[in-house]
């Protein structure tokens, strides 16, 4: 793996040159009223990042599938409806400042997104973008990345991968799309520096992490499969308001609802929006039926769906441990502490 | 392509089933289409009203009657409410077929016993015209459908057809106190309509659909009728809105409804977690 040095003065540059280029910079913005990095937004230059610090409070995933996107226009008249494509918003971009929980996420989705039918906006979108991921520099108590077999170095889902040391950033190129990057501004990147420097602060983040949550056994998806009217779910599930914050913010909750907004009389757009598994009508069938009637078994959904159903059917659990899910909800439920008492019970 | 948007149809025909079922005769608009769109029964379809949205439904119609397709509904939601407003000459969208199907091919050459209850004839009857259009490659046909009340059943004109003809064993039947002075037909539970018919499970497979809890009741008539669980064979009817696995609405424990189902053996259905 080669690597280079990026001062902090050329990485301004470099974001310039992107932009230069014709390329969309994305990356962590500073919202001062929530006290740190609200999200992924494009930036005009590299002042608007917000590179130290915790998490962003949003994840990553928006950029790949927005929280409502078009998929299709129609319009009646009197002999018939005619439909108007929309094609998907997939412009070139460079995701740069990606912690590495964000950076992992859309690979595992992918799984899904291109099972037997090809979601083309996630895609064209994928596609059409650069992750230039950063070793994270704001490990919390909530995070748990290392106990989901990632952590706060991994290269996973990255393409460049910044470590912040003296001066500015050691980087590890990770794939070809990557090195292609550099190599089109190859003046703003010396030799590697700080490569132990940059050993150090992975050992030391990862060291972090580790103490929150161990490691998430093999055992895990076959124990939640088989304990599925565990007593537990219901303990766990008492502080769950329902309110879904969770899956707002966690990089990789994926569910959506299909809706059509009319605009004006004869015409109107096919929408897809976020959804998430819990609320009540999510599952609600026609007749009045609910297969998931009470909260207990939607917080059990989540959990299942995250660490059994996924594994089984993917080989992967589907959590990057970012600890979003903790920090957002409102009634204090903490997956992390879930997954360590999960854990304790598969033994 | 754009996975989410529809064929357009043209509703042909309206036949109101009950006062509050409906079917709809769907015939694409696009000629090359009403060519080429195949599909095999059991599999699902997702219906559209523009400006409302979208509805899953089981294709109701069999794959040997080309050119169209047929749904029917009740009105309990905002788009089958709308569905509800159309008529002959709209135009209604439609992505599909999604899912599995009935696996003719192990059922040609035997017996087949079809149990559906009130609207859950839907799924059923694609299957029973679908071997009654191939009539000559399968044995028995027995049909037991029931329905709350005379009002209730569905399909009527067919059921009369069905009665008619000598190569069919049909057992209608009511729900007690929904029979009229009238009804000649059974009266009592679907399982205990099963249980009087005792079709013989001998070379045999059934097709069940129905409210849950009549195939609740039902499976283990057929277990006491000698059925084998990989021979009873129902379809799932879970919430949807993509229909192709990545909306992640119809998940039972392991199963995408969508894309593993609708249809299921009793021996899967079995293997489920409780939340369907």
């Amino acid at each position: 793996m080669t690597a280079h040095h990026l001062s902090r003065k050329e990485l301004a540059s470099w974001v310039a040159d992107l932009r230069g280029r014709g390329l969309r910079v994305v990356g962590p913005v500073e919202e001062p009223s929530r006290g740190g990095a609200a999200a992924y937004r494009e930036v005009s230059s590299a002042d608007e990042l917000a590179l130290g610090g915790g998490l962003p409070a949003r994840s990553l995933k928006e950029q790949f599938l927005p929280p409502t996107e078009v998929l299709f226009g129609f319009r009646r008249s009197r002999d018939g409806v005619e439909l108007i494509d929309t094609p998907p918003r997939a412009l070139a971009t460079v995701l740069l400042g990606v912690r590495p929980c964000d950076a992992a996420a859309p690979e595992l989705l992918d799984r899904v997104m291109g099972w037997d039918y090809r979601d083309e906006p996630w895609f064209a979108r994928r596609e059409a973008t650069t992750v230039v991921a950063l070793a994270c520099p704001g490990v919390d108590e909530s995070c748990f990345c290392t106990a989901v077999g990632l952590g706060p170095d991994d290269s996973r889902g990255a393409d460049l991968v910044l470590t912040p040391v003296k001066g500015g950033y050691h980087v590890d190129v990770v794939t070809p799309k990557g090195e292609a990057l550099v190599a089109a501004s190859s003046a703003r990147f010396a030799a590697p520096k700080h490569a132990e420097a940059a050993a150090e602060f992975h050992r030391a983040a990862r060291e972090k992490v580790e103490r929150n949550v161990p490691r998430v056994g093999e055992g895990m998806a076959a124990w939640l499969a088989g304990n599925f009217e565990h007593e537990v779910f219901s303990r766990l599930a008492l502080r769950c308001h329902g309110c879904g914050a969770c899956a707002a913010v966690c990089p990789t909750c994926h569910c959506f609802d299909i809706v059509d907004e009319p605009e004006g009389l004869f015409g109107g757009v096919r929408r897809r929006n976020w959804d998430t598994c819990q609320t009540a009508v999510f599952t609600l069938h026609g007749s009045g039926h609910n297969p998931r009637p009470e909260q207990n078994s939607r917080f059990r959904q989540r959990v299942m769906h995250k660490f059994s159903i996924f594994p089984r059917r993917f080989g992967e659990t589907l959590c990057t441990g970012c600890g979003r899910c903790a920090r957002a909800c409102p009634g204090g439920v903490d997956l992390p502490e879930i997954v360590r008492d999960l854990e304790e019970l598969v033994g | 392509m754009n996975l989410y948007q529809p064929h357009l149809v043209r509703i042909e025909e309206v036949i109101d089933e009950t006062v509050d079922t409906r079917t709809l005769k769907l015939v694409f608009e696009s000629e090359a289409l009403r060519e080429s769109f195949n599909f095999k029964a059991g599999q699902f379809a997702e219906y559209s009203v523009f400006g409302a949205g979208e509805c899953t439904f089981c294709i109701a119609s069999p794959p040997t009657r080309r050119g169209y397709v047929e749904c029917s509904f009740k009105a309990v939601g905002k788009v089958t409410a709308a569905m509800r407003e159309l008529g002959v000459g709209d135009v209604m969208g439609l992505r599909g077929p999604y899912g599995n199907a009935f696996p003719l091919e192990r059922l040609e050459g035997r017996n087949v016993v079809f149990i559906a209850g009130g609207i859950g004839l839907a799924p059923v009857r694609c299957v029973i015209w679908n071997v009654l259009d191939l009539r000559d490659r399968f044995r028995d046909v027995t049909i037991v459908y029931g329905a709350r009340s005379v009002g209730d059943l569905v399909y009527k004109r067919e059921l009369a057809e069905w009665a008619a003809r000598k190569d069919v064993k049909l057992w209608q039947a009511v729900d007690p106190g929904g029979q009229t002075p009238e009804w000649k037909g059974e009266v009592g539970f679907v399982p205990a309509i099963v249980e009087k018919a005792a079709p013989s499970s001998r070379d045999a497979f059934a097709v069940v659909c129905g409210p849950p809890i009549m195939i609740k009741f039902t499976l283990p008539v057929l277990k006491k009728l000698g059925f084998a669980e990989e021979n009873i064979y129902t379809t799932l009817e879970n919430r949807m809105k993509c229909g192709i696995g990545k909306c992640g609405r119809c998940n039972i424990g392991p199963v995408y409804v969508c894309k593993d189902g609708p249809v299921f053996t009793a021996v899967e259905v079995a293997a489920l977690p409780p939340e369907f």
